[in-house]
């Protein structure tokens, strides 16, 4: 049996805390909305919150193990969800998420970002292997790529960057140098860099003196290159010759969500509304952006903004703070686990909550890019707060079994 | 190929590392949105909620002297869509089905007055109240419909007064650029003639404002507590010096011609007591929008209704002003009272040409007071020739002719006072006759005048001289009590000494009760009526009809003037139309001092 004084109730403490913040914000955020339904959101918070520490229970009850055992067939059960949803999902917004059981919206690529977590984690921790092998880095892209593609079919560009990250995350942690990474991540430089000829050309230069540096291999370097001079040279190409409206189109393919009302409304709105909170805020239920429907999507994607114009600085350091001892409890969980699996999963875990939540707060910050990422614990959705519980389920009981093997 | 594997450390450090440094950015974008940027953006955040909604102040009431309405304003209803709350076809098509316009006017006039989505855009303006009922019953079938209820200036009927009282309408884009021009916004009403032009700041007030918190919708959420609205100040009544009775009158005797005007001043203190421009028209159809038609009729009629006749239509004062040509004669003693020219006998030669007397028969002779009561051409002549044009026009110019009045009403005209320089301009020097003087001498060829005009120079005559500035403000209330009384303005001093004044005042008696007084017909009992015919010669037409009356001779109270177009002789028909105003004017008067004569009695 578990002994529950022995948790870490640190990171226990944390999470329940920024859920209940996230309920009052939600609270706050629909007080004044029109249908009784939308006031009712926090209790369905609540309700989901109820369901999200079950699982977190049942989570840290069984043995980690059952998760190893079981991540490959855990995650072929979720590409098939993620076909599924395809097929017989139901729309909103030009996008294809959610499996709708009445009222309840079960999105399966939340489902999928445990599934590449607990496959990844497994295939890292028993693979004989090196770091910087091709193969293994091939089999890993290609894990992460399917589900990817099938979520930005959905289509959801924010959710599949999630992947990526976690698989970038667990190639470090298993000890992938720091070198392939930047280079894998070249081609993307490449892109930004090719907005001017000679930034490109000097961005060029050193890339390859880089290469002749590091030395990764000559099939590696070979790759980058080619890589590099497609971002670079390619796509900037293609892109000019196309009309706007086809840009438009390219645009709103991978995000469908973006900016409704033009102009990036909702992110004037956000910052409008965060920086008129001020260090000490207006007060709960006086933010007046968020009760005059100024603010977007404010119980979901927006939610920090509604923190950020009630509770001001203060509050939204405490929450930052709440999600740095998570963050900061989680690597040194990570570092202590003798399990390679329970390390790769409490790394993986923390990946997909710093993404969202560093993307999610950039976003109504201003300096980030409309995603529709949610931000975990305070947004509302409920299959996103069981998912989020449960990764803090697999980090506790990573870190109560880290003696074991 | 560098394989090795990463120490844990060095792991744990770079993660660690990434982690403090994204929540480091965090914090960075939190204190420049909340620290540094914190006053833009609560400032931003304030404007956002909050509209600036504008509180109408209720237009000032004009009233009679005796405080009766002239001009107030009506509650309106102005019929509006919502585009946001509109339901695609249901909306539109059962509205177009009420108010019995098109469809596609309807939409049309949507699109045109749209300012957003959010806001109401006006479809129809004065609704009538049975449509107003229908909309409000049946709110389902009109969703997006809205109601706004609007002040309109309505103006009393039938008084004829727009030629004083103007009208109003929005504001044009010039009036809002023009110097001064101080609180009006897109669709702000601002008087456009008349009074309502000439006082728009009196009566207008001044706007208030209120501070609505909207959602991002653009609804309303009610008055916003951090700001308290500015009331709006309501404008200032107007007491004019007009008389309703007296009005109505004038329209009433005006009716049985085509045009004219009349023009009825108190000589004791310039105050006009009524003024009309006949046809006139409704004033009432510029508060709302006017059909198009009806403006197509109006501006293609040809007795002009638009034309400001008694300050802006210009005509030949004729005979009346034979008064002052031999005023003129009596100050410069070129001729005397009793002094008798050559006699009339139906005409003067004068050169080549031989200038006609009305009368076909002559007068024979007479004295300078004979020859204004029977109002003979001959004498005139001579005495034209006497002062000459310059002499005589200078005249009239000390007797105000050719200078607006000063009334305090826009578009007013200067009239026409030729002196030599004048016809050395208009035909050349040397090229015309000095027996140009001589239809001068009879108030025609070029001169030309204004009704008002020749009211207020008939207003000096009887006023010892004196001339006010003619007036309409008999006192200004302000909403807030304090009451201001304009008081008269003497203008100018007629260059007539006060015997020739007594016998040009003796000459206007003998008119109406003299034997051979032109308007002989209008003696009566009742009291003494004095006046000055005249018969202005038309070129395009028939002869202008003119008079001027004067009551009571023995203290004067009243002066009117008539003009009618058209019409023919003085005598005939201005004349008893001068009567019919002078009679009302009289009554009221008598039968006012009766009864004070009646309590005084019955106090003894």
């Amino acid at each position: 049996m578990l002994n529950y004084r022995d948790l870490d109730w640190r990171i226990i403490s944390a999470a329940l805390l920024l859920s209940m913040i996230g309920i009052l914000l939600i609270m706050s955020a629909q007080h004044y909305a029109d249908s009784a339904y939308s006031q009712s959101f926090y209790l369905r918070q609540s309700l989901w919150l109820l369901i999200a520490l079950v699982a977190f229970a049942v989570v840290i009850h069984l043995p980690l193990r059952l998760f190893d055992v079981s991540a490959y067939l855990f995650f072929g059960i979720t590409l098939s969800l993620l076909v599924l949803v395809l097929l017989i999902g139901s729309s909103r917004m030009g996008a294809t998420r959610w499996f709708s059981f009445g009222p309840i919206n079960l999105a399966p690529s939340d489902v999928a970002k445990l599934a590449v977590v607990l496959a990844l984690s497994r295939f890292f921790a028993y693979t004989k292997l090196p770091p910087a092998s091709k193969r293994r880095l091939a089999f890993t892209a290609i894990l992460t790529l399917i589900p990817v593609m099938l979520i930005l079919k959905q289509p959801d560009l924010g959710t599949s960057l999630v992947f990526w990250i976690i698989l970038f995350a667990l190639w470090f942690w298993s000890g992938l140098s720091p070198v392939y990474l930047i280079l894998i991540l070249s081609p993307l430089v490449s892109l930004v860099a090719a907005s001017h000829w000679l930034a490109w050309v000097l961005y060029f230069a050193v890339l390859l003196s880089f290469l002749f540096l590091s030395r990764p291999g000559m099939l590696f370097s070979v790759l980058v290159v080619v890589t590099n001079l497609a971002f670079g040279v390619i796509t900037p190409y293609i892109w000019n010759r196309m009309a706007d409206y086809q840009k438009l189109r390219m645009l709103t393919f991978l995000d469908p969500g973006r900016d409704p009302r033009g102009a990036g409304y909702q992110i004037i709105q956000s910052k409008i509304a965060i920086g008129s909170g001020g260090v000490w805020g207006k007060g709960l239920l006086s933010g007046s952006q968020t009760h005059l429907d100024f603010l977007p999507e404010r119980h979901t994607d927006f939610i920090f903004s509604v923190l950020g114009e009630e509770f001001g600085l203060w509050g939204s350091l405490l929450v930052i703070m709440l999600f740095g001892l998570i963050f900061y409890r989680a690597i040194r969980i990570a570092t202590r686990c003798r399990s390679r699996f329970a390390s790769n999963v409490v790394v993986g875990a923390a990946a997909v909550l710093l993404f969202q939540f560093f993307v999610n707060i950039g976003m109504t910050l201003g300096f980030m890019p409309v995603t529709g990422l949610a931000l975990p614990f305070l947004s509302y959705g409920g299959t996103s707060l069981v998912l989020t519980w449960t990764l803090i389920g697999l980090i506790v009981s990573a870190d109560y079994r880290w003696q074991e093997y | 190929m560098p394989q090795s594997t990463l120490s844990l450390k060095y792991r744990q450090a770079t993660v660690l590392f990434i982690v403090l440094g994204l929540l480091l950015v965090i914090l960075g974008g939190l204190v420049k949105l909340q620290i540094l940027n914190y006053r833009e953006l609560a400032e931003q955040s304030e404007n956002n909620r909050i509209r600036v909604q504008p509180l109408v102040a209720g237009r000032g009431v004009v009233y009679d002297r005796e405080g009766r309405i002239i001009i107030d304003n009506r509650p309106s209803f102005t019929v509006s869509v919502v585009a946001s709350e509109a339901v695609r076809d249901t909306t539109i098509s059962n509205l177009a089905a009420l108010i019995g316009l098109d469809t596609s006017v309807v939409q049309k006039r949507l699109r045109k007055n749209l300012v957003n989505r959010y806001q109401p855009a006006p479809i129809m303006r004065d609704v009538p109240f049975e449509i107003v009922a229908v909309i409000e019953e049946q709110a389902g079938r009109f969703p997006g419909v809205s109601i706004q209820m609007e002040e309109v200036r309505r103006y009393t009927p039938g008084l004829g007064s727009e030629c004083f009282t103007g009208h109003v309408g929005e504001v044009s884009k010039e009036e809002r650029r023009r110097e001064g021009a101080v609180g009006y916004r897109l669709g702000s009403i601002i008087g456009k003639k008349g009074l309502e032009k000439h006082h728009d700041a009196l009566l207008r007030g001044r706007e208030g404002t209120a501070y609505i918190e909207v959602t991002a919708s653009g609804q309303s959420r009610g008055p916003y507590e951090g700001k308290a609205p500015t009331p709006a100040v309501a404008g200032a009544d107007l007491v004019l010096t007009i008389d309703n009775d007296l009005q109505r009158e004038c329209v009433a005797a005006l009716g049985e011609y085509c045009c004219g005007a009349i023009v009825a001043m108190d000589p004791r203190s310039g105050e006009i007591l009524a003024m009309t421009s006949y046809p006139g028209f409704d004033a009432n159809i510029f508060s709302t929008v006017i059909p198009e038609s009806l403006w197509q009729s109006i501006m293609q009629d040809t007795t002009h209704p638009l034309l400001n006749r008694p300050i802006s239509g210009l005509y030949p004062p004729a005979s009346t002003t034979k008064l002052l040509t031999i005023g003129a004669a009596l100050e410069e003693g070129m001729i005397s009272a009793n002094t008798a020219l050559k006699p009339c006998y139906g005409g003067y030669q004068f050169g080549n040409r031989y200038f006609r007397c009305w009368l076909p028969g002559g007068h024979g002779s007479l004295n300078a007071v004979g020859a204004i009561e029977q109002s003979c051409d001959v004498y005139l002549y001579q005495v034209g020739l006497k002062l000459g044009i310059d002499l005589l026009s200078q005249y009239f110019d000390k007797c105000g002719f050719g200078h607006v009045t000063g009334v305090a009403l826009p578009g007013e005209e200067d009239g026409l006072n030729p002196n030599s320089e004048y016809y050395d301009k208009r035909y050349g020097k040397k090229k015309w006759s000095r027996g140009l003087v001589l239809n001068n001498a009879i108030g025609q060829g070029e001169i030309l005048v204004t009704p008002l005009q020749l009211a207020q120079f008939f207003c000096g005559l009887v006023n010892d001289g004196i001339v006010y500035r003619p007036r309409l403000i008999k006192s200004i209330q302000f909403p807030e009590g304090q009451q201001v009384i304009p008081s008269r303005q003497t203008v100018r001093k007629l260059p007539f000494s006060s015997g020739t004044l007594e016998l040009l005042l003796e000459a206007l008696r003998l008119v109406v009760e003299g034997e051979h007084g032109t308007a002989r017909g209008l003696k009566n009992n009742l009291y003494s009526l004095g006046g000055k015919t005249g018969t202005a010669e038309n070129p395009h037409g028939d002869n202008h009809s003119l008079f001027v009356g004067v009551a009571p001779m023995e203290r004067p109270e009243i002066v009117v003037c008539a003009v009618v177009e058209n019409a023919g002789h003085g005598s005939e028909v201005a004349a008893p139309i001068v009567k019919r105003i002078i009679d009302i004017y009289m009554t009221k008067k008598l039968s006012l001092e009766s009864v004070a004569d009646l309590s005084h009695a019955e106090g003894d």
